[in-house]
């Protein structure tokens, strides 16, 4: 770490995406078309630079395709930079696939502990925030019947609930808030800005310019993979509304 | 050292795994979890009907001489094939989250562990009545043995797992590779019928030391030799150590290409 008061550092990360054309993994593919190159490198992100203050909210826009999602996935490690490198520092958590691993048969407290461990959290860890999670949650007696049986509300709002109840250092954001009605969003939103007030490093990556303005202290602007701005929130968003008409008009 | 603390902390997603694993396997079927105890029991009943009243073998009690080798191999082979497809058969969590990948390989080793667990409470009701018996100070070394099956069969499942990701072909060839095994390993014979220039070879394989301290312990009812268990442990070991570095590097891809 350059910096201990530093949550990210990301140094001259490049990535590149293999695009095949037709790809193989059978013995006679990969014996008959060991040199011939079937793939194209896709350069996806291009000698990105940054760093991230614990405690910073961070809002990443861009067009689709710009590289964001593929940043916060970098991030979360699911995959690794062509080159350069990515430091965190403390407990990641993210708000990317929610739900995962649920099992169907299991009731809403199983599925608790199975989702809770995924992010790493001991028995013991997830038995001391497990009333929280539930009340979060507000599915009250369903808890204790199979997930099967949700709505994809009740569903959606139980993994809501284990994800944002991690008690990470960084928390990571993928266009949520779409989360249940209007009222389960909003008790969302306060929630994060519990997190946020608790000094939680934040990055979301979003499409809707209110919630980041609502939420972050800067905003990066990604265009075919490098960061053409950085800076406060209403500034960036100004200039990138500008260049997305600009765009429309062509 | 970092990544290994790291691993540790992700133990209840291990146990949350093998628990939905074992819940799920038999799920629908109308006689459930007994299966895990029916399937090796139907083998012993043909394997011992062709070597012991077709072939005679000529050990006595030979479904014991059997039984008590033929459920650590089936730990074996389950380890290897559910290894192998371990990391593609979960390609959704692995393309979408993080944790690390390690976690499934030990997940699918150890839900294997706890069947050969299970089964063995089986054994011990046979071994008792059939009249064999249990001699309480070579079961002490019973513990021993498995932890040192268990160390190896993790080592084989990392370096199957993340060569699968890559090479498909691997999960079948695999099965036949373990299915030639299991007659090229002392299990439905014993190490004393392998001709003595064969021995070196037949040591190379891990499985080899490994059955025989099994059988040591329960059928003939001896403590087992301690430099067949050093050497157990050390081939252990060695597949763990390997595995763990192998897989550590092939894991950077496994999410573009699962």
């Amino acid at each position: 770490m350059r910096d201990n008061n530093n949550a990210i550092e990301i140094t001259n990360m490049s990535k590149f995406y293999k695009v095949f054309y037709d790809k193989g993994h059978e013995l006679k593919e990969v014996l008959l078309f060991w040199k011939r190159s079937r793939h194209e490198k896709k350069l996806v992100l291009d000698n990105i630079s940054l760093d991230i203050k614990r405690g910073e909210a961070v809002g990443l826009v861009g067009k689709n395709g710009c590289g964001k999602s593929t940043t916060l996935k970098l991030l979360t490690k699911i995959i690794y930079p062509t080159s350069g490198t990515i430091e965190m520092n403390g407990r990641v958590s993210c708000l990317i696939e929610l739900g995962a691993g649920f099992h169907p048969d299991m009731t809403g407290r199983e599925n608790i502990y199975i989702n809770a461990s995924i992010f790493g959290l001991s028995k013991k860890e997830i038995n001391r925030r497990i009333d929280e999670i539930i009340e979060f949650s507000e599915l009250g007696e369903y808890i204790d019947t199979p997930v099967r049986t949700y709505s994809s509300g009740m569903y959606m709002r139980l993994a809501f609930s284990v994800a944002i109840n991690v008690d990470a250092d960084i928390l990571l954001i993928d266009e949520i808030l779409a989360v249940g009605d209007a009222y389960f969003q909003e008790k969302c939103f306060e929630k994060l800005r519990d997190i946020k007030a608790k000094g939680t490093t934040i990055v979301i990556v979003s499409h809707n310019l209110e919630q980041i303005e609502a939420f972050c202290d800067r905003t990066l602007w990604i265009k075919e993979g490098k960061i053409v701005m950085d800076g406060e929130p209403k500034e960036v968003h100004g200039k990138y509304l500008e260049y997305m008409s600009k765009g429309k008009d062509k | 050292m970092k990544h290994l603390k790291e691993l540790f902390n992700y133990r209840q997603m291990i146990v949350g795994l093998v628990k939905r694993d074992l819940r799920g396997r038999y799920k629908g079927s109308a006689l459930g979890f007994l299966w895990t105890f029916i399937n090796p029991l139907l083998q012993l009943v043909v394997f011992t009907m062709v070597f012991s009243v077709i072939m005679k073998a000529g050990y006595e009690q030979y479904y014991l001489f059997l039984f008590v080798a033929l459920i650590p191999w089936i730990f074996f082979s389950a380890s290897v094939q559910d290894g192998a497809t371990c990391i593609i058969r979960e390609k959704d969590m692995i393309k979408k989250i993080y944790f690390p990948r390690e976690v499934m390989p030990i997940a699918a080793v150890s839900s294997g562990a706890v069947n050969m667990l299970l089964t063995f409470i089986v054994i011990f009701i046979v071994l008792i009545v059939s009249g064999r018996g249990i001699n309480p100070q070579a079961v002490l070394y019973l513990p021993l043995v498995m932890i040192v099956e268990y160390i190896l069969c993790i080592g084989i499942a990392l370096i199957v797992s993340a060569l699968t990701v890559y090479f498909r072909d691997l999960q079948y060839i695999l099965g036949i590779v373990t299915m030639a095994l299991q007659y090229l390993t002392p299990v439905m014979y014993g190490a004393d019928m392998v001709p003595e220039k064969y021995m070196t070879l037949f040591n190379l394989n891990p499985m080899t030391p490994i059955i025989t301290i099994y059988r040591d312990i329960l059928y003939w009812k001896v403590v087992p030799d301690m430099s067949t268990l050093l050497y157990a442990f050390g081939l252990g070991v060695f597949f763990v150590v390997t595995g763990y570095i192998l897989f550590n590097r092939l894991q950077r891809g496994f999410a573009e290409n699962v």
